[in-house]
């Protein structure tokens, strides 16, 4: 990195496309992103909006590192720490809370004895009483919810990229949710965040990234882009 | 991590079911019977023991079907955690391989006493096992991974694993002896191309028959899975991304 720039990563013509085989011939292929760059800058909240299957899921991916980009470059230093966070997936049905807690903690880079102490704390965050010992399988949505909120907030790092969580669980567990994540914001944790709820991404941006027909359509301060964002929306 | 993922899941498996953890042992001594059954009381094989002669062979022919049925789709199974974390994707088989490892060295420890108790003492002999397991153990690594990543790129390769370890059942000498094939040409080849063949042979050469294993071969197989898995761990760094992208597309 460039030692005037705090852009702690940096996309550069970025494109995804999707290929789905259906059958020995017909390939279905759709590009959602085409031809994006932009930056993210060191402890900042970045919001990307757009409408339902315009690509924020699979950009995310890609930010993260978990899936590859169909062309461009994703540039991030290799000792920044990054993690996913989505609803209910990456559980193990058949494991406990805790068991599944500490597998994530692990995989996260956590080492086995500090995962362990965190456990408690954990426990208790998640709310979910003697459920932390029973199997996934048997939590509601919400518990599910809880649980992999918990996972992402409790272990730190560098960037943190959440899909949709926070829009979940009673009200009294979301207040909590925003209350940690602002906690969160506050110490300087970056963080790229995609959310239906124009309110909450109001709220909790510092910049925004308005996605539409798999172009950057819009960027800048929250409430310029929402609200014609919100607009858009209303035709 | 692998070590604990494995226990874990064991521990829920064992949970789920009432007799727990003696399934372990039911499991394989269950298709024993089956096979005794059909090969022994109906058909006839007139083979002396054939009891002891099966169990060598059934038993160590499961933990490789069984491990490798379970590797091939641990990828695409575990999908929900590929979509989070960027992880390396050799973990997945890796842990479906230990915990059948887990499984299986109680599994043999029952096969071994009912081998005892059949008239056939331990020896010193008996520490030739340990090679030919630990041969056995590096080849099914190397089939878990290739099916795993077969699997992750192609599904319709699962439907090819299960056709494929029904062929093996049958040409790996479970309920018949591949010494009893006359031409040693058509022996030697099997031996070649089926090291699930040669490695039962192998413990029923030491377990039953107090021969000499074939070491050189066993030492091939061996250095082969080795160099195999090295290639493998490759293309699975290589193409990591690429697997969770395949893999969340299905």
């Amino acid at each position: 990195m460039s030692g005037t720039s705090n852009h702690i990563m940096t996309v550069n013509n970025l494109s995804i496309k999707y290929t789905n085989k259906r059958g020995w011939s017909t390939v279905f292929e759709h590009i959602a992103l085409d031809d994006i760059s932009f930056h993210i800058n060191q402890s900042e909240v970045l919001g990307v909006i757009g409408r339902n299957g315009c690509g924020k899921s699979t950009l995310l991916r890609v930010l993260a590192g978990i899936v590859p980009a169909s062309t461009g470059i994703v540039h991030c230093n290799p000792n920044i720490t990054r993690s996913l966070l989505t609803l209910g997936l990456g559980f193990r049905q058949e494991l406990s809370g805790r068991d599944n807690a500490l597998i994530s903690s692990m995989l996260q880079g956590v080492n086995k004895k500090v995962a362990l102490q965190k456990m408690d704390e954990m426990h208790e965050f998640t709310e979910l009483g003697e459920f932390f010992d029973q199997p996934v399988r048997t939590y509601s949505a919400g518990m599910r919810a809880r649980l992999g909120f918990a996972l992402a907030i409790i272990n730190s790092v560098d960037v943190l990229f959440i899909d949709e969580v926070l829009s979940v669980g009673d009200a009294k567990f979301r207040a909590k949710a925003e209350q940690v994540m602002t906690n969160k914001l506050n110490s300087g944790q970056t963080v790229v965040f995609v959310s239906h709820n124009i309110a909450q991404v109001n709220k909790i941006c510092d910049r925004i990234i308005w996605i539409r027909d798999g172009k950057i359509y819009r960027t800048g301060a929250p409430k310029e882009v929402t609200e014609e964002y919100r607009e858009y929306m209303a035709q | 991590m692998v070590d604990l993922q494995a226990r874990m899941a064991l521990k829920a498996e064992a949970s789920r079911l009432y007799l727990s953890y003696l399934w372990w042992v039911i499991e394989p001594l269950l298709y024993v019977a089956v096979f005794y059954l059909v090969f022994n009381i109906f058909l006839r094989s007139g083979r002396e023991d054939f009891l002891v002669f099966l169990i060598v062979g059934k038993i160590p022919f499961l933990w490789f079907s069984k491990s490798v049925t379970l590797a091939s789709n641990s990828i695409v199974e575990n999908r929900g955690l590929i979509s989070q974390i960027d992880l390396p994707k050799t973990l997945f088989p890796y842990v479906s391989v230990f915990g059948a490892l887990y499984k299986e060295w109680v599994v043999f420890l029952v096969m071994l006493m009912l081998v005892a108790l059949h008239g056939y003492y331990p020896d010193l002999s008996w520490f030739w096992l340990i090679p030919v397991f630990v041969v056995q153990f590096l080849f099914i690594l190397c089939c878990a991974l290739i099916g795993a990543f077969l699997v992750s790129y192609v599904a319709d390769i699962r439907m090819i694993i299960s056709m494929g370890m029904m062929f093996l059942m049958f040409t790996s000498g479970i309920f018949w002896d591949i010494n009893d094939i006359a031409d040693p040409n058509k022996r030697a080849l099997l031996f070649l191309f089926n090291p699930v063949a040669f490695f039962i042979d192998s413990y029923r050469k030491v377990l039953v028959d107090h021969g000499v294993i074939d070491l050189e071969h066993l030492l091939a197989i061996g250095f082969a899975s080795l160099v195999l898995l090295a290639l493998l761990h490759l293309v699975f760094g290589r193409y990591s991304k690429q697997l969770a992208a395949r893999v969340l597309a299905l």
